[in-house]
């Protein structure tokens, strides 16, 4: 008995978050004062700092990620995201000035079209985008992922949830993380969900209701479950059919001293205390998780072809553009 | 001098010992790997940069799949820097950003919150007023043409006033860039308002409110200072980027989209700013000197309006704060120097035939309710 559970001990990897919050500010204000001087265009490039910074100081089993994304290729994704929300845009001021009741309902309708569309293939492209510019111990991470079936996924979820009064809304989001978190490589590993669309329902359920007799304060419960089923539920399959698991710690109490603070460094410094809460968060929910299994951190092997700066053509479809 | 550390081919996660040795051309390290050992030499002209590094050093080497070594002494990176002085890999303009921390990132945080508030503040209504004043007239036109028939909808509009109220305008000397198109629109609701493009519309409200026509005069100056000088379309303008500004920060899209979607009420109850309302005022007297009628047309709007019982909020007070001191800003306008005015019968003609219906005697008993 006391072997095996030594042994399970033994198996047990941690996250860790590094990141230093005075360190994120400095990080954070220059490029915000590099985008607000720039008009905005510098933003991709800001984004891809912050992601370097908090990657750079995330770290598994001792050895931290690293991002591979650069601010030009974030800059091409940024553009065709923008043309995108123009165009969709257009149609609305269009949908406005038309005359005749017929066009403008047209308008609206392939405006709202447009944004259900775009929602899957940005999850898409950034799945694709995030996970090939991640690595750790110079494996690459990768996503498998078919467009056509994040669409499809998402446009029948997405349906079946309004036609259920938002009943289905659980097995939409557990449908949903199945399909992006199903296909992500990690070398020659390969992630799993496991979760369940009944037990999200469940925790939906609980949490409202709780929620609302307890006067919210069950809320930061309710958060933490919601975190514990997201994160709980990833399986990481190695070749040899070992696995392992993660978990998070995190208590509700925890989750409430880590909001009520953030909310007062919010607060109090108008805003600019932002990228604290940035740190603060990940500090918590990083520190938290730990990987139990079998994980054999040396045995990940480089699965993903090469990419180089041309290929960021290729990747019309990555548009990082904040819908998550 | 010679480092321990971790080296990583990119080809497998496993992290081998390996001896780093720090050359005039480069780095040299060795490695071991299941017993045997191998070196590999790294120029540093091919070392990526590697930047937010603390107790372990990262450093990346090469085109895909990159080989990597981390080095946990902090001695590694001084080492790093006296060796390379000025290589690109060590270059960070972050990490001399850090450095400055304390006291220059505050002062510069500081300035730039006040840089975000003057671009708000002054940047933003500039902005949106060159756009306003450069949007060509014929689209200017072509929108107002649509926002008044779709605004006229709602309402029933009194033909035998509107055209006694075209009348008037056509009779009034002004001096406009736009043909003027108004019509009376039956309401109680005592308003007008300035469509983009040349088109006003006012309520049968006010106009049973007035009792003289330069109180006509000097509201329909004041509405057609708002057309002139495109204050619907910079109001809009300025309030739709700072939507957009406000999506642009918090990544909310719903905002313009209701401003675009919802445009026609939005103009109704547009609020033009404090400025913006002194400008039409002043340009409405101007309006009433032009035409040699008694000044104190606008005053005399000013205080009817402002009479107002509490219950029925004057929708056209409402939206135009302030009104004492626009009387006051009137007063000073009109001043000392008293202007002859004439009567003007042609104007008096289409103002009899405005007010139709509603004879002296009607204004009498309005007068009465509003002193009770």
């Amino acid at each position: 008995m006391t072997t095996t559970l030594l042994e399970k001990e033994k198996q047990t990897k941690s996250f860790t978050f590094t990141g230093r919050g005075s360190d994120y500010f400095a990080i954070e204000i220059v490029n915000f004062l590099l985008t607000v001087v720039t008009l905005g265009l510098y933003y991709p490039w800001a984004k891809a700092k912050s992601l370097q910074y908090l990657y750079r100081k995330t770290e598994l089993a001792g050895t931290p990620f690293v991002f591979h994304g650069t601010g030009k290729e974030m800059f091409v994704g940024f553009i065709k995201g923008l043309g995108v929300f123009i165009s969709l845009y257009s149609m609305l001021f269009f949908a406005a000035l038309s005359t005749t009741p017929f066009i403008s309902v047209l308008f609206v309708f392939a405006f709202i079209v447009g944004v259900l569309i775009l929602i899957p293939v940005a999850l898409h492209g950034m799945m694709r985008y995030r996970t090939s510019r991640t690595s750790w111990r110079g494996i690459h991470m990768g996503y498998r992922g078919e467009l056509s079936d994040m669409v499809t996924t998402y446009l029948v979820g997405f349906f079946l949830t309004v036609f259920t009064l938002g009943i289905y809304g659980s097995w939409f989001v557990v449908k949903l993380r199945k399909q992006m978190i199903d296909n992500v490589r990690f070398g020659n590993a390969s992630l799993r969900y496991v979760g369940d669309g009944a037990d999200l329902f469940l925790i939906n359920l609980k949490g409202y209701f709780l929620s609302v007799f307890t006067l919210g304060i069950y809320f930061f419960w309710f958060t933490k479950n919601l975190l514990h089923f997201y994160v709980n539920n990833i399986v990481v399959l190695q070749d040899d059919g070992t696995y392992s698991r993660l978990k998070c710690h995190v208590s509700g109490w925890e989750v409430l001293k880590l909001t009520v603070g953030n909310i007062f460094i919010v607060l109090f410094t108008l805003g600019l205390g932002i990228p604290l809460t940035t740190t603060r968060t990940l500090s918590l929910i990083m520190n938290s998780i730990v990987m139990s299994g079998d994980f054999d951190a040396d045995a990940l092997v480089q699965t993903e072809e090469a990419y180089d700066s041309a290929m960021y053509e290729s990747m019309s479809d990555m548009m990082d553009i904040g819908v998550i | 001098m010679t480092f321990e550390g971790k080296y990583y081919n990119g080809r497998s996660s496993k992290g081998m010992p390996a001896q780093i040795t720090l050359r005039p051309d480069g780095l040299r390290i060795d490695y071991c790997a299941d017993e045997v050992t191998d070196t590999v030499h790294w120029e540093t002209a091919g070392i990526h940069q590697s930047e937010f590094n603390d107790a372990t050093t990262l450093l990346r080497y090469g085109k895909f799949p990159q080989q990597s070594i981390s080095v946990v002494d902090k001695g590694f990176r001084e080492a790093l820097l006296q060796c390379y002085r000025g290589a690109a890999f060590l270059k960070s303009g972050y990490n001399s950003m850090l450095r400055l921390w304390a006291s220059g990132i505050a002062v510069m945080a500081l300035s730039l919150l006040g840089l975000l508030v003057a671009f708000i503040v002054w940047g933003v209504p500039a902005l949106a007023d060159r756009v306003a004043l450069y949007f060509p007239q014929q689209y200017e036109r072509q929108l107002g043409q649509q926002l008044y028939t779709q605004l006229l909808q709602g309402y029933q509009v009194d033909d035998a006033k509107t055209a006694a109220l075209n009348g008037y305008l056509s009779e009034l000397d002004t001096d406009l860039d736009y043909p003027i198109k108004a019509a009376v629109v039956k309401s109680d609701e005592v308003n007008a308002f300035a469509i983009p493009g040349g088109y006003m519309v006012v309520y049968e409200g006010i106009i049973d409110k007035m009792e003289h026509h330069e109180e006509l005069a000097a509201l329909v100056g004041h509405e057609l200072a708002h057309i002139q000088n495109r204050h619907s379309l910079r109001a809009l303008t300025r309030s739709l980027s700072y939507y957009m500004l406000a999506s642009v920060l918090f990544g909310d899209i719903s905002g313009v989209a209701a401003v675009l979607v919802d445009n026609a009420s939005a103009l109704r109850n547009l609020e033009y700013n404090r400025s913006l309302e002194l400008e039409a005022d002043r340009e409405g007297l101007e309006l009433l000197r032009r035409n040699e009628l008694n000044l104190q047309g606008a005053v005399l709007l000013m205080e009817r309006l402002d009479f107002g019982s509490e219950s029925d909020m004057l929708a056209f007070v409402s939206t135009h704060p302030n009104t004492g001191d626009r009387i006051k800003v009137l007063n000073e306008l009109i001043g000392d120097r008293k202007q002859p005015y004439k009567k003007n019968p042609g104007l008096e003609r289409h103002w009899e035939s405005l007010k139709g219906r509603n004879k002296t005697k009607g204004s009498d008993t309005l007068e009465q309710n509003q002193t009770r």
